[in-house]
This record gives C-alpha cells, sequence and structure tokens, in this order.
C-alpha cells in the first residue's frame, strides 16, 4: 500500500512559440516560485527529478546545465529522466515511498523551437523499419486519427469542438500559447495540413517549463492548508510498433487509469495530454470520463505543448483546480511516444 | 548511403548492417546576457558576471548565478582581463567518425584570468601538446577584424568564445604558482 504524497508547490514559464532565453534561465524563476509556494526552504528538498530531452535541446548532457536552475551546492542528490517531467514525478513520488526523506522537487522543461520536430521524433522508433520512414507526429497521429473517424469513433466536428473549446478555456489561462473564440464551423474551413488534421487539430510548437514540489503526508499537513494529494498514480506502455495495435484504442491508458483508481469516484476535472485534438475523447472514453467531467480547463496541449513539461503542466493544472478552484477530485493524464503508446494517469484529491 | 562496398556484398548473405546517415540542425536566438558578451567580443572585450553574494565571476556571463540561486544583471557586468594562468588542460586524441575533422591529437585549456573570471575548453596557440602544463601565463590571441564573427558565439557550452578568440598563446613570463591558482576554479 502506498503512502499519500501530495503537490504542495507548482509553477509554470508561459509557454512561447520561440523562447529568447536558455532552458536553464527560463527554468530558474520557475523552480524559485514553485519552492517559494511549497514554503519550504531549498536545502530542505531530498530529492530532484528532471524531465527534458537532449535531442530537442540538440545537445549532449543538456539536462546537466538544466541543474544550475536548481542550486547544486551543496551536492544534492537527484535524477533525471529522458521523459516528460510527469514521469520524473513518478519517480520522484516512488523516492518518497521510501520514507527517509520527506519533501522532492521535480522540473520538466523543453524548446522545440530549435529544431525541426518532423525530423527529430522520427529518432524515438526504432532505428531499422521506422526511423528510416521519417514517419514524423503529424503523419503518425493523422493515421490514428484517420482511424478513429473510420471506425466511427469521432467526427471532424468534434475534433474541431474540441479545439474551440481548448483555445476558449485558454483565453483564461496566462501560460497558453493559442487561443481564440472561433467557432467549429469557421475552422472546419481551413485546409488541411495532413488530412483529416487541420492546423486547430495540432499542438502548438512551445518552448517552456513546468515546476512541481511533493511532500510526503506530515510535512505537506504543516506546510500547506490545501495539500492536493496523490491518491493513485500508473503507467503502462502500448505495443511499439503503430501497425501492431488498433489504433482506435488506448489500453495503456485503460489499465493505468484503473490502476490509478480513477473509477473510485466522481470526478470533477481532468487534464489529459491529448496533444491532438481527436486524442481527448479516446482518452476521456478509456479513463471512463463521463459528461460531468470538465477537460483540459487550462486549454490542454492544444492551446500550449511544452514538449517533456507539458504532462507535468497537467498535475500543476489539476492541482491548481484543487487547491485555487475549490474543486475536489481531480485527474492528471501525460503520454509519450507515437499515437498515444506510453500514458501515465494519476488522481488528485483535496481534503 | 550507398558505396561501392555494398556492390561486393553476397546478396544472399544475411544482412549484418546497415548505414543511415542523418542531419539534425538547430537555430536558436542568442539570449540576452549571451548577446551582450558577444558584441563586447566584436569590440575586443572579455566581459563576464560578478555574483553579488558569493562574488564569482561568470564568463560567458549566464543572468544568474547557480551556486547562490540568485539572478545577476547588467550591474553585475565588469570587464575581465585578457591575460591569465592555465590552471587545466585536456589533450583530445580524435577518432575517426563521420564528420570529424581533426586528424591530431589537440589541448583545450581551462584559463583563470588575471583580476577574476575563468574560461574553459579555449584552444591554446604556439605551444606543442606535450608541452601544455598548468601555470602557463598566457594571453588572448583575437581573430582578425575581418574574421571575428559573432555567428560562431552560442548559448551552448558557457566558456566559449569561437568566432572571435582564435586562442591563447605563451607571454613568455615564468609559470605561475601553484598557490596563484589553487581552490579557485570550481
Amino acid at each position: 500500500m502506498a503512502n499519500d504524497i501530495a503537490i504542495v508547490g507548482y509553477a509554470q514559464s508561459p509557454s512561447l512559440r520561440q523562447a529568447e532565453l536558455t532552458e536553464p534561465q527560463f527554468l530558474f524563476p520557475v523552480i524559485s516560485e514553485a519552492i517559494e509556494r511549497a514554503g519550504v526552504e531549498r536545502r530542505e528538498i531530498g530529492f530532484t527529478c528532471a524531465g527534458s530531452c537532449d535531442y530537442l535541446s540538440g545537445q549532449t548532457f543538456a539536462f546537466v546545465m538544466n541543474l544550475e536552475a536548481v542550486g547544486a551546492w551543496p551536492p544534492i542528490s537527484e535524477s533525471h529522466v529522458e521523459m516528460d517531467g510527469a514521469w520524473a514525478l513518478y519517480e520522484a513520488w516512488v523516492r518518497l515511498q521510501h520514507g527517509d526523506i520527506d519533501t522532492a522537487l521535480v522540473f520538466g522543461s523543453g524548446k522545440s523551437s530549435p529544431g525541426l520536430p518532423a525530423e527529430i521524433y522520427p529518432l524515438q522508433m526504432d532505428p531499422y523499419t521506422l526511423t528510416p520512414l521519417g514517419a514524423d507526429p503529424v503523419s503518425l497521429a493523422a493515421l490514428q486519427a484517420r482511424a478513429m473517424l473510420d471506425a466511427g469513433k469521432i467526427t471532424e466536428r468534434e475534433m474541431a469542438e474540441t479545439a474551440t473549446r481548448s483555445r476558449k478555456n485558454a483565453i483564461g489561462n496566462p501560460y497558453a500559447q493559442v487561443t481564440g473564440d472561433d467557432d467549429p464551423e469557421t475552422l472546419l474551413k481551413e485546409p488541411y495540413v495532413t488530412a483529416p488534421l487541420r492546423r486547430h487539430d495540432l499542438p502548438p510548437i512551445s518552448d517552456g517549463a513546468c515546476a512541481v514540489v511533493l511532500a510526503t503526508a506530515d510535512k505537506a499537513k504543516a506546510l500547506s492548508k490545501r495539500p492536493v494529494w496523490i491518491r493513485g498514480i500508473d503507467h503502462r506502455i502500448d505495443i511499439h510498433q503503430p501497425g501492431m495495435r488498433d489504433l482506435t484504442e488506448s489500453p495503456s491508458t485503460r489499465i493505468a487509469g484503473k490502476n490509478a483508481g480513477v473509477g473510485k469516484g466522481k470526478v470533477d476535472v481532468a487534464e489529459l495530454s491529448a496533444t491532438f485534438s481527436y486524442q481527448e475523447k479516446l482518452l476521456s472514453q478509456e479513463l471512463g470520463l463521463g459528461d460531468g467531467v470538465e477537460i483540459n480547463p487550462s486549454g490542454g496541449p492544444l492551446a500550449a505543448n511544452p514538449v517533456m513539461a507539458v504532462g507535468l503542466a497537467r498535475f500543476a493544472e489539476a492541482a491548481r483546480q484543487i487547491a485555487e478552484r475549490g474543486k475536489k477530485r481531480a485527474v492528471a493524464h501525460a503520454t509519450s511516444g507515437q499515437c498515444l503508446q506510453q500514458n501515465l494517469v494519476a488522481v488528485l484529491e483535496g481534503d | 548511403m550507398t558505396d561501392a562496398k555494398q556492390d561486393e556484398v553476397d546478396p544472399n548473405a544475411p544482412v549484418a548492417g546497415m548505414d543511415f546517415f542523418m542531419q539534425l540542425e538547430y537555430h536558436e536566438l542568442l539570449c540576452p546576457v549571451v548577446r551582450e558578451f558577444a558584441d563586447a567580443l566584436m569590440d575586443k572585450r572579455l566581459i563576464g558576471h560578478r555574483c553579488p553574494q558569493c562574488g564569482l565571476v561568470y564568463s560567458p556571463p549566464r543572468g544568474y548565478c547557480p551556486i547562490c540561486v540568485v539572478p545577476t544583471t547588467k550591474a553585475d557586468e565588469i570587464e575581465l582581463a585578457t591575460r591569465g594562468i592555465v590552471t587545466n588542460y585536456t589533450v583530445v586524441t580524435p577518432v575517426q567518425y563521420y564528420g570529424q575533422e581533426e586528424t591530431e591529437p589537440f589541448a583545450k585549456v581551462s584559463l583563470q584570468l588575471d583580476g577574476g573570471g575563468n574560461l574553459s575548453l579555449q584552444d591554446l596557440l604556439e605551444v606543442p601538446v606535450e608541452q601544455v602544463h598548468p601555470g602557463m601565463r598566457v594571453e588572448v590571441v583575437w581573430a582578425p577584424d575581418s574574421e571575428r564573427k559573432v555567428d560562431d558565439i552560442t548559448n551552448r557550452s558557457w566558456g566559449t568564445a569561437e568566432g572571435a578568440i582564435q586562442g591563447w598563446k605563451p607571454t613568455g613570463e615564468p609559470d605561475a604558482s601553484p598557490d596563484d591558482y589553487s581552490d579557485k576554479v570550481f
């Protein structure tokens, strides 16, 4: 039986199409703000874990430089995942289960703007049959969207409605990059980028960062009037080869959601890493989220997609809904790989 | 991807390996503090930020002190000496791989500048690699005006000044004593 761990502080940078600052430079104030909001002393933090991607940065060991934003002297205990910061949060959650430390700092950061995502992402495929194809994320997402359309599991209008709602929700989000109040009819008149996906179905290219501070139960109660409890967390992987799975389903999301305990109570709000518009419906169904659930009130990844921070930002936004907006129970979701290959789901609750 | 060797391969033999060459390009804006550093270099000046809390000097400036975790600003900018002491060095023996241009061993040195400030990964000129040693006193050799290029200065690898500085050459003075540079570099 896992111990409850709480989110006691969080902060984000604005998501920008092209950041002028370096990753450690824009991480610097984000990490400081998360620590300040948690009310802990920097020296008290027992473990630090970061998520980022050297391929995105175009520099080997770029993640080491990001540690400058933490303050690494005297030496700290830290780790790094070549994944979204949400997986760094998972590692920190596991580390806190040991019980010998009571506080952990997690952050994720990335700059997508310097490189070309269509060139970089095929490298996450197997090097023998898939990488040489140069299958970029938009093409793969278009295949998945097409599979869902053909199976009658979604319509182009529903995809446009998701984009419309995301953009409208994002108007109130100071960290968002893409906002707007166009109606679905207007969006549907736009040409395809890669059929059946139009521009509004794609996430923006973003640079940005997010940081979260976790604490064990006693520490969290001492630090925060309204700690946000992580009641369950799980992550699963589907088959790597996109041709070997039914793209209209996401069993990894379903299993992770079940293990995290999504169905054990009423969900008020969900922050989903639906990076492409059609994924929101697929994820909602696999997680069993009904009509009464508010999805991506922040605007979600269609409004801001700082790769390697976008999943952790779902935790920050879900926690904000509980700590600042009075919601009781929230779901946070992160994804990685092509066509929702890997999925992480957590259930957050206020007292 | 195809080369003459492939013609010699037995078409019935199992595939043992395959070549896949690719290139990734990155274009990044110079961050504001490094842009100021680059502008100064074009002017044959070396600048840094002195941390208002611990006094350590960072060149190129980062906009923060990673030890104290405090921001640094234009107010913390100082001009650095263009003479200093070799504090450490690495001899790199090139392994030939695709795209590698170096063929002979070369040295990269770390420097402690007179009056404060450190630079790493600098080229040492006029000295055979087997004679490189800590304590050597050196001075800057600027690239000629027409060859100094701001384009070669990037946000990456704090401490490089390629494009403006050709390297560092011995001043001919006697070596510095270890007392002059030990415990000053981190």
